[in-house]
Parts: structure tokens; C-alpha cells; sequence
């Protein structure tokens, strides 16, 4: 894409990020939540022009960036002795929230399998990254992509607004609430807001334990194309055998699937823990992704559009919010047992 | 260098980053603040 057009939502951008840098002092409001009100605001009440939409749409680019800085911050030997812990955490709220959702939708309300897939897929791995990957490998509809993705963003508001309420009136600490909004909030940019919303540790422990789940997005997108082609091979009496290459197709999905940013957060967290950074350098990174995430955080604002957000349907919200409820409230109980003296 | 020189040197870089899937330009980006923290010692405010 040509980088005039970039320009002018870009510019937007970088307006809006010193903009909340300026005010979010002085009328005391968390820079980063001030970030998406203001993306909110922007394109809720004044709407955004077409000119600015594809600079606007780079702010994905912005949050994987600063992610990836923020491996400089990160303390290896905190994530290690916690580790396990938050691994198999992740595994049971995934593996929870996918079966609840796919229960509720095909034997509870009567959604079609498809759409209850998408809905899983997006709130159980990564929003609407998750539903659209899914969508592809099973061949979902365009009107069960949208609306599934509407439901998705539907809770991410939600969330952004209540998380933190909830983590100041229980008193959360930094470790357990940056690990219960990455463990069962859905999409990565809302996780990192209300994280570092909290604290800068909990920022961190929310990041960290969003990527991970992020991670596991190649296994469900597997999962979930060979459980629908399996399907469609028993409806068409076994016509459509099994292809040659498929352990290669496999290894080539788990690939295209696999957030590659991931990979800069680790080599940048392994070379800061060992000493490839001075104190200097590590604050001047530690802005550097502050600022990214303000740029980000004001483009991911304009995504939540209330007329989107209005073609939610009653009984795939209604679906979305159980499974949300039961995850949430299992994995803030264990989480709370498991570091009740942090 | 020549300004046909340039601008095809602008032209291998701007193909080589809309060939980049936008993680891996996430990583470029980051790379590149990191490079001029680091090696041009540039100090970025908050």
C-alpha cells in the first residue's frame, strides 16, 4: 500500500496518542483506557472518514511492536516459577470455555455448529483473530464470521470497562489480576490495556499469559478443520479421502497459525536477562512501547462501533456470557488459592 | 549513490515489507527502535 495513504490516519494516531499522553495527568484517568475512549468517541461520534481508515488499520502493527519491546521489561525467573502453574491454567480455561460454549450452542440454544464454533474459537484463544482463522478452516458463512466476530467485540468492551472495577474493589494484586484478564479476556489488545491499566506487573503477567494462549491458536484451528472435514467426508460417504501430505499440511498450519511476534518477545526477553540491556536503554524501551501502545490503543477504540456491536444477537451474547462467567470466575478462584500470598 | 540507485533501493525495501505477514513487520519495528536505543543511543521520553 502506498504510504500517502497511510499518512493521515497515522497522523491521527500519533495526535491522538500525545494527546491522552497531555491530558490523561491532569484529569486522572489511566492513560491507556483514556486511549480506546477516545478511539471510542472518535468513531462513534464523529466517525471516520475513509481517507484515514487504512492508517488507522495499521494499529495492530503498533500493538504486536510494542509487545514485542516489552520482552525487554520482563523477568524470565518470575515467569519460570510461576510457569507450570499459568500453563495448565490456560489449558483448563481453554479447554472449559470451548466445551461450554459448544455445548450451550448445540444442545442448549440451538445455534448452528458453525456459528457455535466461531463463538468458542473467539472466546476461548483470541477474539476475533480466532474467529476468523476458524472461519477459514471450516468454511464458515460471512453473516456467522460477522456475527460471531460482533459478539466477540461485544465482550471486549464490556470487559475493558469492567476488569478493572473488579480488580480494585477485590484488591487484586499485580500477579493475579494480569493473569486472570490474559486468561480470560478474549481479545490481545483490551488484555494489555487493563493489565497495564492495573499495574505495570500486572501488564506484564497479562501479556505473557495472553501469548501463551495465543499460542495454542494452531492447535484449535487443527482441530476444528479436521473435526469439520471428518464430517463432511461421513455426509458424502467417505468420497473425499484423506490427502497424501498431511502431516506437512498440519506442520503448515500450526506455522501460518502461530503469532509470529511472539518470537521477538522471547529473544528480546532471553537477551535482557542476560544483561544485553543498561538501565538507560531498558526505560528508553519501556517508553518506546508505552508510546506504541497509546498509538495502538486509540486505533483499537475506533473498532468498537456500537452499530456493530448492535447486530449482536440475544442468544450468541447470551452463550458467550456464561462461558465467560463460568471461566472467569474458576480462574479467578484458583488463581487466588494458588497465590494467595502474593 | 545515483537517485535512480535510491529509488530502486526504496523499492526492494517497500516490496520486501508488504511481502512481511504483519507479525513479523511487528518485529521489524520493534527491531528497528531497539537499533537506534541501542547503537545510536537515542533516549525516547515518556
Amino acid at each position: 500500500m502506498a504510504v500517502h495513504r497511510l499518512l493521515p490516519g497515522l497522523a491521527v494516531l500519533g495526535i491522538g496518542a500525545f494527546f491522552v499522553r497531555a491530558f490523561a495527568p491532569v484529569i486522572g484517568f489511566n492513560h491507556l483506557l483514556l486511549a480506546i475512549a477516545l478511539g471510542f468517541v472518535l468513531t462513534n461520534a464523529v466517525g471516520v472518514p475513509a481517507r484515514l481508515e487504512p492508517g488507522i488499520a495499521t494499529h495492530k502493527l503498533w500493538l504486536g511492536a510494542g509487545i514485542v519491546l516489552m520482552g525487554a521489561s520482563v523477568s524470565l525467573g518470575a515467569v519460570r516459577d510461576a510457569g507450570w502453574l499459568v500453563l495448565l491454567a490456560i489449558l483448563a480455561v481453554v479447554g472449559t470455555t470451548l466445551l461450554v460454549v459448544e455445548l450451550l450452542s448445540r444442545f442448549v440454544f440451538g445455534l448452528t455448529d458453525r456459528l457455535g464454533s466461531l463463538l468458542a474459537a473467539g472466546s476461548s484463544i483470541c477474539g476475533v483473530s480466532a474467529v476468523v482463522a476458524v472461519a477459514g478452516a471450516i468454511r464458515a458463512r460471512e453473516e456467522q464470521v460477522a456475527y460471531a466476530a460482533a459478539t466477540v467485540l461485544l465482550f471486549d468492551a464490556v470487559t475493558i470497562a469492567i476488569y478493572p472495577v473488579i480488580g480494585e474493589l477485590l484488591g487484586l494484586s499485580g500477579r493475579v489480576f494480569g493473569i486472570w484478564a490474559g486468561i480470560s479476556m478474549f481479545s490481545t489488545g483490551p488484555v494489555v490495556a487493563v493489565g497495564f491499566a492495573h499495574s505495570d506487573i500486572a501488564g506484564q503477567w497479562a501479556t505473557i499469559t495472553k501469548l501463551a494462549r495465543n499460542a495454542l491458536i494452531g492447535v484449535v484451528v487443527l482441530a476444528y478443520a479436521s473435526y469439520y472435514a471428518r464430517e463432511a467426508n461421513r455426509t458424502d460417504g467417505g468420497r473425499s479421502a484423506p490427502s497424501a501430505g498431511a502431516a506437512s499440511s498440519t506442520i503448515r498450519t500450526l506455522w501460518s497459525e502461530f503469532p509470529k511476534f511472539v518470537l521477538g518477545f522471547l529473544a528480546l526477553a532471553v537477551l535482557s536477562s542476560l544483561g544485553a540491556f543498561s538501565a538507560a536503554q531498558r526505560t528508553s524501551l519501556e517508553n518506546a512501547y508505552n508510546w506504541l501502545f497509546l498509538v495502538a490503543f486509540v486505533g483499537l477504540g475506533t473498532e468498537i462501533r456500537l452499530d456493530e456491536l448492535r447486530q449482536t444477537g440475544v442468544t450468541p451474547a447470551f452463550v458467550v456470557l456464561l462461558a465467560l462467567l463460568v471461566a472467569s470466575t474458576l480462574s479467578l478462584a484458583v488463581l487466588l488459592l494458588a497465590f494467595s500470598s502474593s | 549513490m545515483s537517485l535512480d540507485g535510491w529509488e530502486s533501493g526504496v523499492t526492494v525495501v517497500r516490496s520486501r515489507w508488504t511481502g512481511l505477514e504483519r507479525d513479523w513487520q511487528s518485529v521489524v519495528v520493534a527491531a528497528t527502535i531497539i537499533v537506534t536505543t541501542d547503537l545510536l543511543e537515542v533516549q525516547i521520553p515518556w
